[in-house]
């Protein structure tokens, strides 16, 4: 008997890929996918994912394989998958109509999909060591639940007629590879429900099923592709939880459908389609538009205190908000304004806050020729300051120019800066964080506390470590554990080629992805990042988003970590912002607690803890 | 499938060089000489590193340049570091002048347009006794800042460092690169030798004491910047016609392609055979 071939997709350019990561998949649906198939595909629908040359298997016989082209098509808040046969595999193969018409499927509504299996193609069905499963369209549960219900390795291992369990709440986006062995089976023993198998007379609805299946015992790249999307909705969210909660989240009363010889969810439908359909995957929550001025003077009280800072914060998170309100909005979320502060108290800060800057400035402004001589560590800083605020954002109007007296208030702001924290003094890539600050606060003295306000947070990062071995304090490869954690085989990607040391995301996360997009956008990235809801990491849940999704191209064009420094480097102005935050969002809480735990106490933009923040600064005796 | 690999090998060799020097030397711009033929006096500084590439020819085979452009400042190092890993060729630039962008640190006068031109009065400001600066204090307009703010100003002070860090460089180079890595040293910002404060001789006694190729160049007028690039590729080249590199052995920094020399055997499965691999 020849290997398995289920999987053969050999012809394709993917595969390469998919067998480095010693894994194809298979997709499990609904037990009535049949419900919502449609004849067409909708108006007005968007194509989020198209593939040539996925491959069905009609038989175990590579002869008889039949090449397609595969869709998803997003829909309003829904999710279709079609598939279209195009040719056969030997030679002359023109499909015939009656296997064209077979074949075809047309418009499965992707909440049929129970879940997304990938396996090791050369073990074929039956070996399960290496499946990975993916459970979707569950949404309201926490994620510990759905790796509690995570039992498909046993049921898969059974055999071709095991079944997923009814219990899966959630995308498990991978992350059962990373569950220790010891919790893994002792949670999916409990789900090892005996009533689950038996039930094998036909049903119509389930042969529809099977078909499809049998349509589907393929998809490789998909799966890993669309698996960064497969995420479950935020709890908040709230639509159609209740409803589900009765319907899928007690898998023993579930009336089980028969199932046959596929993989199948036995899972019942709601009952309503509308609210099925709403039930779909979510790829973070859609973004929205940013906060206008009119909305902002909502969240104030009549003496101008935030009146609700979650809301606040969550509003902005999702949309960022308009340019011109900026200067009043920044201050908030850089820590600088408390949120319960009034109009008044806010300009007694301003006048009181201006006059102790003021203090620190002249404190350079009077240093004479002579003092300047025996003061090298302030030579060389004023040096490399000069040097950079003319390097700094030139193109933009705001600083372009010659003797634009913008670019000196960047430098007067920076020097100031350099003895204001004289520990910490001047690194290159402040003057990228502030360019946007001052174009933003327009005002000397509010744009120097502001910064003051996110070198709190971000300090850390251009200080030098203790060894004077010029390592930035933030260890990459320490918090990019959190690739460990949401991508695995990118992650074991990076440990064969030497790439652990994560300096390709350097520049990425010194400057806050400012060189990653247009001037504008990073405003709004910063905004959001600068909420710190759902995390105040949430920019390396960004790096780890992008990562991801270039994630085949990393792997199946075998980069090295110079190709891969090149190629992120390149990315530069190619990322789509929010797209990006949509993934990032979603792997943010997906990782939940494992997410924050990955990440070292006091990695920036931690608020530094004083004590150690002072020890931390006390050793920079070197150049600067 | 095979059309875009032969495209994109259509290099006998290809180098990678990495360009090291401290911060505000002129990296950047040179490379974007040699890259586009263009000089950007404004220019965003090097967070981390830049990229650029070209092909050049060398003994009648076109030879591609893929050139890593490197952040200059001190606490970067660790990172610049990992970046020396398989460089054929490095290009050590210091800055051979001793005034950077002076108009900037001075404002906005047109005294210090003038300042370019007549070095010797900057000169003097810096240097002078007390009754020579107070001398000099009256020509000023009175719109100038401060006159503190002129004579403590790092620009004018400071000078030679970015020559005298070049061997805390080459240290680096030479404990993270491979030994047989050619080194060519740039003295730039050539076009501004009324500025100078290192002589060319200085430059090339240090090339000469640390066995690197020497050469004054000029990003702005694009002065010997051809050269600079092309004269390395030339020696890294004789090196591997005098079998100095296992070509095949990529850290290096070498990797052979497939235009100007014969191929491995039988083209039709150049795709998947790597680059210099026999398949016997």
């Amino acid at each position: 008997m020849q290997e398995p071939e289920l999987h053969d997709l050999s012809d394709d350019a993917d595969y390469a890929a998919s067998l480095q990561q010693g894994s194809a998949s298979t997709m499990i649906t609904r037990s009535d996918s049949g419900r919502s198939t449609s004849s067409s595909v909708p108006e007005g629908a968007e194509i989020v994912y198209s593939k040539d040359n996925v491959t069905i298997h009609p038989s175990q016989y590579a002869s008889e394989r039949i090449s397609g082209r595969l869709k998803l098509i997003k829909q309003g808040s829904s999710l279709f998958m079609t598939w279209i046969p195009l040719k056969g595999q030997s030679t002359n193969a023109r499909l015939s109509e009656r296997d064209r018409n077979l074949y075809t499927i047309r418009a499965v509504s992707f909440t049929d999909v129970r879940s997304i299996r990938r396996r090791t193609p050369t073990f074929g069905w039956q070996s399960l060591e290496d499946a990975n499963v993916f459970l979707v369209n569950d949404f309201q549960n926490p994620l510990q639940k759905t790796l509690s219900s995570l039992e498909l390795p046993v049921y898969i291992a059974s055999g071709p007629s095991a079944s997923v369990s009814d219990g899966g709440e959630s995308s498990s986006y991978e992350l059962q590879e990373r569950i220790g062995g010891s919790i893994h089976d002792e949670i999916h023993r409990p789900s090892q429900n005996p009533g689950r198998q038996k039930h094998k007379s036909h049903d119509p609805a389930r042969d529809l099923t099977i078909h499809v299946l049998e349509k589907f015992s393929l998809v490789t790249k998909f799966a890993r592709d669309t698996s960064s999307q497969l995420f479950r909705e935020s709890n908040s969210n709230g639509y159609g939880a209740i409803e589900r909660k009765s319907s899928s989240q007690t898998p023993p009363d579930v009336p089980h459908k028969p199932s046959t010889d596929a993989e199948i969810a036995p899972e019942p439908v709601p009952s309503d389609p509308l609210e099925f359909n709403k039930m779909t995957l979510v790829w973070g929550k859609p973004r929205q538009p940013p906060l206008g001025s009119e909305e902002w003077a909502t969240f104030l009280d009549s003496e101008g205190r935030v009146m609700d800072a979650k809301a606040f914060k969550t509003r902005i998170f999702y949309g960022g908000v308009e340019h011109t309100i900026r200067r009043e909005v920044w201050p908030f979320l850089l820590g600088y304004h408390a949120y319960d502060s009034t109009y008044a108290e806010r300009e007694y800060l301003k006048s009181t806050k201006k006059s102790e800057y003021e203090t620190v400035r002249q404190q350079w402004q009077s240093i004479s020729t002579e003092q300047a001589k025996r003061f090298t560590k302030f030579r060389e800083r004023k040096g490399l300051i000069d040097k950079d605020v003319v390097r700094t954002d030139r193109a933009l109007p705001f600083y372009d120019g010659d003797d634009n007296p913008n670019v000196n208030i960047l430098r007067d702001i920076l020097l100031t800066y350099s003895f204001y924290n004289f520990d910490l003094g001047y690194c290159q890539g402040m003057s990228d964080l502030l360019s946007p600050i001052l174009f933003v606060m327009e005002d000397e003295s509010e744009s120097f506390w502001c910064f003051v306000a996110l070198m709190e947070r971000l300090g850390p990062n251009f200080n030098r470590d203790q060894n004077g071995m010029h390592s930035q304090l933030f260890a990459l490869s320490k918090w990019m554990k959190l690739v460990e954690l949401l991508d695995s085989p990118l992650h074991n990607y990076f440990k064969q080629n030497d790439c652990l040391n994560y300096f390709f995301c350097f520049r990425w996360v010194l400057i806050q992805f400012k060189r990653e997009f247009e001037y504008k956008k990073t405003m709004r990235l910063w905004e959001v990042l600068w909420t710190h809801y759902l995390s105040e990491h949430l920019h390396l849940y960004v790096c780890v988003a992008i990562l991801k999704r270039y994630r085949n191209k990393i792997i199946g064009e075998h980069m090295d970590f110079d190709t891969l420094l090149k190629f992120t480097n390149e990315l530069s102005g190619h990322i789509d912002l929010d797209a990006i935050l949509r993934d990032a969002e979603a792997l943010c809480i997906c990782a939940g607690e494992n997410g924050a735990a990955r990440i070292p106490p006091g990695t920036p933009p931690s608020l530094p803890i004083e004590s150690e923040n002072a020890l931390l600064y006390a050793q920079d005796d070197e150049v600067l | 499938m095979m059309g875009p690999l032969i495209t994109k090998m259509s290099y006998a060799y290809l180098f990678k060089y990495i360009i090291i020097g401290d911060t505000g030397v002129g990296k950047s711009c040179l490379l974007l000489q040699f890259t586009d033929k263009r000089f950007q006096p404004v220019h965003d500084l090097t967070i981390g590193v830049e990229f650029g590439a070209r092909m050049i020819t060398i003994d009648n085979k076109p030879i591609k340049l893929q050139i890593w452009d490197t952040a200059g400042q001190e606490s970067f190092r660790s990172i610049t570091r990992s970046y020396y890993r398989g460089a054929a060729g490095a290009l050590l630039v210091y800055d051979i002048t001793r005034f950077w962008k002076l108009k900037e640190c001075c404002g906005p006068d047109q005294y210090w347009e003038v300042s370019d031109t007549e070095p010797v009065l900057l000169f003097l400001i810096v240097h002078a006794s007390l009754s020579e600066r107070l001398c000099l204090q009256s020509s000023p307009p009175p719109s100038l800042k401060s006159w503190a703010s002129l004579v403590t100003s790092s620009d004018v002070i400071s000078q030679r460092e970015t020559f005298n860090h070049l061997a805390s460089w080459l240290e680096d180079a030479r404990q993270h690169a491979n030994a047989n890595m050619t080194i060519m040293l740039i003295g730039n910002k050539c076009d501004l030798a009324h500025r100078r404060a290192v002589s060319t001789e200085e430059g090339e006694q240090f090339a000469k004491e640390h066995g690197l190729i020497f050469m004054e160049a000029s990003a702005k007028t694009a002065q010997n910047v051809e050269e600079a690039f092309i004269k390395t590729a030339a020696t890294i080249y004789k090196k591997i016609q005098d079998g100095v590199f296992d070509v095949s052995n990529e850290s290096y920094g070498i990797k052979v392609g497939y235009g100007g020399i014969p191929g491995p055997s039988g083209g039709r499965d150049g795709g998947s055979a790597q680059a210099g691999g026999c398949c016997n």
